[in-house]
């Protein structure tokens, strides 16, 4: 949870692996690293055993690379697909069962406020559509309503990819999957105004096509939830292998869904845009802070 | 026998695009060489979804990304092993964010 636990006993760098010294030497950790810079620094996730081609893969990828300080960061998950690639980055994992990841990581975002009060440990939530939106969906709903300072970033894959392809709440209507041979009877739940009406400060959708907009999504997210409230992300990750896309085609599929149902969509609440311009120097929330304030007058 | 993506250095040093880099889903896979100003598959970790192709093809607009079999690889196997990759170090520079 700090910057030395990244560093080999000295004496012994030489008989650490690669990857290892790699990651303390060209590692993101303690540096700003971005985007557009990726493949010239190590990053912090490694190799993983999700299938070829997963969108989601793509999508944690990114989130890892765009966290604002990967050394102060802890990552809460549970079963499913985003667990095998998450538990293989150098940030402290906590798998939490299935359903209770936010009341989880409501305890230890407490827990660290007592312990660290002068610091800004980050806890980011990453599960699934069927871990957040089915199971988990008290606990989730919950920690909004308690207003508890962490993001939640939902992996949405639109089933339930690792069992087989059950149709999840957050399943299209009318989807014809494996396991749900009749086709789904209603609605996708519409997180994003859940979200919004339960009180967060941050809502996004997003779609992994475009990565410097996930980065963006993800480095304010965490921000807000350092000290304003709860930010949630919505993300569509294709399943390739329960929808059948060729894993070349996974990116025109994300093209396709953004353009039908998953636009992009950012709602900030007035409070998380002062906070950011003012303390983040974000210049386009500087100025509508300060428009605000003059018509407040 | 299976397919890995390969590069072009000569079609993508020609241009100043990173995006293969941003969209594959294996970390550490795509590299950056900053010296050549091109991109290069460290092909141990390569899954073969040719994701890289399509980006390259259809965003890029470069075609610089081929598959081709693992031992028809236009450079030796060894040189594209991940443990002989390198980092280019002074490249970390300041996001604007946390000034």
């Amino acid at each position: 949870m700090s910057l030395d636990y990244v560093k080999s006993t000295p004496g012994f760098e030489k008989f650490m692996p690669k990857d290892y010294r790699d990651l303390i030497d060209h590692g993101p950790f303690g540096k700003k690293v971005s985007v557009s810079q990726v493949g010239t620094f190590k990053e912090i996730m490694e190799e993983h055993p999700m299938c070829a081609g997963c969108a989601m893969t793509l999508f944690i990828r990114l989130s890892l690379i765009s966290l604002p300080n990967p050394e102060d960061t802890i990552i809460v998950g549970t079963a499913g697909c985003g667990r095998l690639a998450i538990s293989q980055a150098a940030i402290p994992f906590v798998y939490g069962n299935y359903g209770d990841t936010n009341a989880v990581a409501s305890g230890l975002k407490r827990g660290l406020m007592t312990r660290f009060p002068d610091k800004h440990k980050d806890v980011v939530v990453m599960a699934g559509d069927g871990g957040l939106a089915d199971i988990g969906f008290s606990m989730l709903m919950h920690s909004w309503f308690r207003k508890e300072k962490f993001t939640t970033v939902m992996l949405d894959n639109e089933v339930y990819g690792n069992t087989g392809g059950q149709e999840s709440g957050m399943t299209n209507i009318g989807s014809v999957l494996k396991m749900a041979p009749l086709g789904k009877k209603f609605d996708k739940i519409d997180m994003p105004d859940l979200a919004k009406t339960a009180g967060c400060a941050y809502v996004a959708m997003v779609v992994p096509n475009n990565p410097k907009r996930v980065e963006q999504c993800i480095k304010k997210a965490v921000l807000i939830a350092r000290e304003v409230g709860p930010t949630y992300i919505q993300a569509y990750t294709s399943c390739n292998i329960e929808y059948a896309i060729p894993t070349d085609k996974v990116m025109e599929d994300a093209k396709n869904v953004e353009n039908d149902r998953y636009q992009f969509k950012e709602y900030i609440s007035d409070e998380a845009k002062q906070y950011l311009g003012e303390k983040w120097g974000y210049k386009e929330y500087a100025k509508k802070a300060i428009q605000t304030t003059e018509v407040a007058k | 026998m299976y397919l890995v993506a390969n590069i072009d250095p000569t079609i993508c040093g020609a241009t100043s695009c990173t995006l293969c880099t941003q969209f594959c889903p294996e970390a550490n896979t795509i590299q950056y060489d900053l010296s050549r100003k091109t991109a290069f598959v460290s092909v141990d970790r390569c899954k073969g979804c040719a994701q890289c192709v399509w980006v390259c093809d259809n965003m890029a607009k470069h075609h610089a990304i081929k598959m081709v079999m693992i031992d028809q690889l236009p450079e030796e196997f060894a040189n594209k092993l991940t443990k002989n990759m390198s980092y280019e170090q002074e490249n970390l520079k300041a996001s604007p964010i946390n000034k």
